[in-house]
């Protein structure tokens, strides 16, 4: 029989590390960070197509990630997707004119976006749209374009007279 | 006669079969009763009715004006208080010291403080003769230290009833020696009131006031260890002489010795 | 024939009988909890016994089964150029499936069926019933902190238990296969939603904690008084548990992909 104390002791130290996992889960594995990081400001992006981005998606320059999407909308008057994301405050000189891309990471991975700096004095602030983006790249758009390409030349061909008039 | 238990034609079932059939029993204040009989006769079912862990078919158990089965869980509780018991085995708890199971009842129903504890516990263990195997565990006692132990405990709160289960059964004759100076003294000393359940003729009878002798349901025999002595009716009498066969015949009931013999030679036998 | 139906008809008046016994048992339990001070340190001894003292095999067990997660996820993804998602496959399924499951199953294996044969061999050596003598009742004093303590063990341990599982993934993934320790984050972290997959996980355990111990202590405290009542006990609370475990998480899964 252990004494009290003891007891006590190691079920305290039993909780503290069920508490200790808890921060791990929360804050390592799950990325639970909005409470931990600056506010940052919000930026905003209109899309054609934004593939499979999803709220919480990453937001990227050169790779490293620098802010999150926070939400996806559509507009209901261009019937575009409106991309809202969270800069970390400390990137605060973000060129005004820089380009937004939807890319994937690796062949089946995950949706995010890219941001690509320019050469403008003026920099994103709280609010600002990005006015340069490219949609993200939809594997079953490429191959029907690329199928569409093949059948054109073939098509003209066969009738040149038809194409000529 | 002021009694402290009062049984009043006491009808009980278990698994639909009738263990009491109509028992009338009168336990004095501060006497040692014996209730005797049989195996099987449902002697420890009775201790648990007074204890009011079973519930009686019909009639009732009183005790000090209480009427066991019908008290709430509280209040049966507060009697239960007043009552010690001895469980044949003890009942110890095996994961506390011998300290500890005597302290338990004490540190479960008092205020008292760390040194009246222990000052309480002393003379309990002082009394069984056991206050230098205060730090023993159970698994460390031999069967009678074990009974005595437990009969600490059952005292630790002074009750004024304690009921014994089979306090003999399993013991060497120097703890049985022990056990029979025991009882004797705390219901002496304590005027504790006393119920032995045992089949163990002798010993029982020569510490006994008063003796009943319960069989097949009912009481068969009552009064002073001296009367029941005098008394060569039928199965009392062989109960208390301990013969072979009598009214209680030594075979279980069985088909005709000849007619099993012949059956299984003829290997109709559904054995 | 007729037997046979018979028999059908009392297995299911049993079982009918079991559940009601379960329930009042479970009501008497929950009902019947005096002096909580007093009892505080009860349900604290009932924490080390069942969550202490199952800790190594809490552990050990996370460690391997992430290490085997990673190897065998790795080996399969790498055959459809995905091996970048090594880390969410891992968390999402330590945090969603095996971590409340296998705790639960062990659990039931280490501290349930210690449990039963504590409180069954109580029982059958009579320190229910002199307790009860003592004006003690049994239920609050031995077997109400044992459920307790087991409810709330449970999901302490299945939180341990994941932690241990995805660095087991990581030291594999990271340490010997050469993964980049900052993607392997990264990837987790972008997939894994602290809602969706980490509470709902511990919502599971939570679940878990009590059947598995409400088995337990029903087992015990139900068991048949003889050193082969109090095995039987054992086994069923092991197996019972074990099947009480898997069902409800096919239950709760559906439930919460269902969106109820």
């Amino acid at each position: 029989m252990l004494s009290r104390r003891i007891v006590e002791t190691l079920v305290g130290l039993l909780l503290l590390a069920a508490v200790a996992a808890l921060l791990v889960l929360a804050f390592r594995v799950s990325g639970l960070t909005n409470f931990m990081r600056s506010p940052g400001y919000m930026v905003k992006a209109s899309f054609e197509d934004i593939g499979q981005l999803k709220p919480r998606a990453a937001v990227r320059i050169d790779g490293v990630t620098i802010g999150e999407v926070t939400a996806i909308n559509l507009d209901p008057a261009t019937f575009k997707a409106v991309v809202s994301m969270r800069i970390d405050a400390n990137m605060d000189h973000i060129p005004d004119d820089s380009s937004a891309a939807i890319l994937t990471s690796g062949l089946l991975g995950d949706n995010y976006v890219a941001l690509t700096p320019m050469y403008s004095e003026t920099f994103l602030k709280n609010g600002s749209t990005i006015q340069y983006t490219h949609s993200a790249m939809i594997l079953e758009k490429l191959i029907g374009q690329f199928l569409f390409n093949i059948h054109k030349p073939a098509a003209s061909a066969a009738t040149p007279a038809a194409s000529k008039k | 006669m002021d009694s402290l238990i009062k049984i009043d034609n006491l009808h009980f079932n278990r698994n639909g079969r009738a263990i009491f059939t109509g028992v009338n029993i009168e336990i004095p204040r501060g006497k040692i009763v014996a209730i005797m009989g049989p195996s099987g006769t449902g002697k420890t079912t009775l201790l648990r009715l007074i204890g009011g862990q079973l519930r009686p078919l019909s009639g009732q158990v009183s005790v000090d004006g209480n009427i066991i089965h019908r008290l709430s869980q509280a209040e049966l509780y507060r009697v239960r208080r007043q009552m010690g018991m001895l469980f044949q085995t003890g009942g110890l708890f095996t994961h506390l010291s011998v300290f500890e199971n005597v302290a338990f009842p004490l540190r479960e129903h008092t205020q008292l403080t760390e040194s009246m504890i222990r000052t309480i516990v002393l003379m309990k263990l002082q009394m069984v003769g056991l206050r230098g195997a205060r730090h023993l565990m159970p698994s460390e006692l031999s069967g009678g230290m074990a009974r005595r132990v437990a009969l600490a405990r059952a005292i630790a709160l002074d009750p004024d009833l304690i009921m014994y289960d089979e306090p003999f059964t399993g013991q060497d004759p120097i703890s049985m020696g022990v056990l029979v100076r025991l009882i004797r003294d705390l219901n002496k000393t304590l005027g504790l009131t006393t119920i032995i359940v045992s089949h163990d003729v002798p010993d029982t009878l020569s510490i006994a006031d008063y003796v009943y002798v319960i069989s097949g349901g009912n009481v068969i025999g009552a009064g002073t260890p001296d009367e029941l002595q005098k008394n060569d009716s039928g199965e009392l009498a062989q109960f208390l002489h301990g013969n072979s066969d009598g009214p209680v015949a030594f075979h279980y009931p069985a088909p005709d010795l000849a007619t099993d013999f012949i059956e299984l030679s003829e290997g109709n036998s559904n054995l | 024939m007729i037997n046979r139906i018979a028999d059908i008809g009392r297995g299911g008046l049993n079982l009918i009988e079991a559940y009601g016994k379960a329930g009042i048992l479970l009501y008497r339990i929950l009902f019947r909890w005096p002096r909580i001070t007093k009892n505080f340190y009860y349900v604290v001894q009932q924490i080390f016994a069942e969550g202490v003292l199952s800790l190594s095999i809490i552990v050990v067990s996370g460690l391997f089964i992430g290490m085997v997660l990673a190897l065998q996820g790795h080996h399969t993804l790498v055959k459809f150029g995905a091996s970048m998602e090594l880390g969410p496959l891992v968390a999402l399924s330590v945090l969603r499936e095996l971590g409340p499951v296998v705790t639960a199953i062990l659990f039931a294996g280490r501290a349930g069926s210690a449990l039963a044969a504590e409180i069954g061999l109580m029982k059958a050596t009579d320190q229910l019933s002199s307790m009860e003598m003592m004006a003690v009742d049994p239920i609050a004093r031995i077997v109400s902190p044992r459920l307790w303590g087991g409810f709330i063990s449970l999901p302490l341990l299945t939180l341990i238990f994941n932690v241990t599982a995805i660095y087991g993934a990581w030291m594999i993934g990271v340490q010997w296969l050469g993964f980049d320790s900052g993607a392997f984050w990264s990837n987790m972290q972008s997939s894994v939603d602290f809602h969706v997959d980490v509470v709902n996980g511990i919502w599971k355990s939570v679940v878990f904690g009590f059947v598995v111990t409400l088995i337990a202590v029903y087992q015990g405290y139900f068991a048949e008084p003889t050193s082969a009542g109090i095995a039987r006990a054992t086994t069923r609370t092991v197996v019972y548990g074990s099947l009480a475990v898997l069902a409800l998480d096919f239950v709760l899964t559906a439930m919460m992909i269902g969106g109820w």
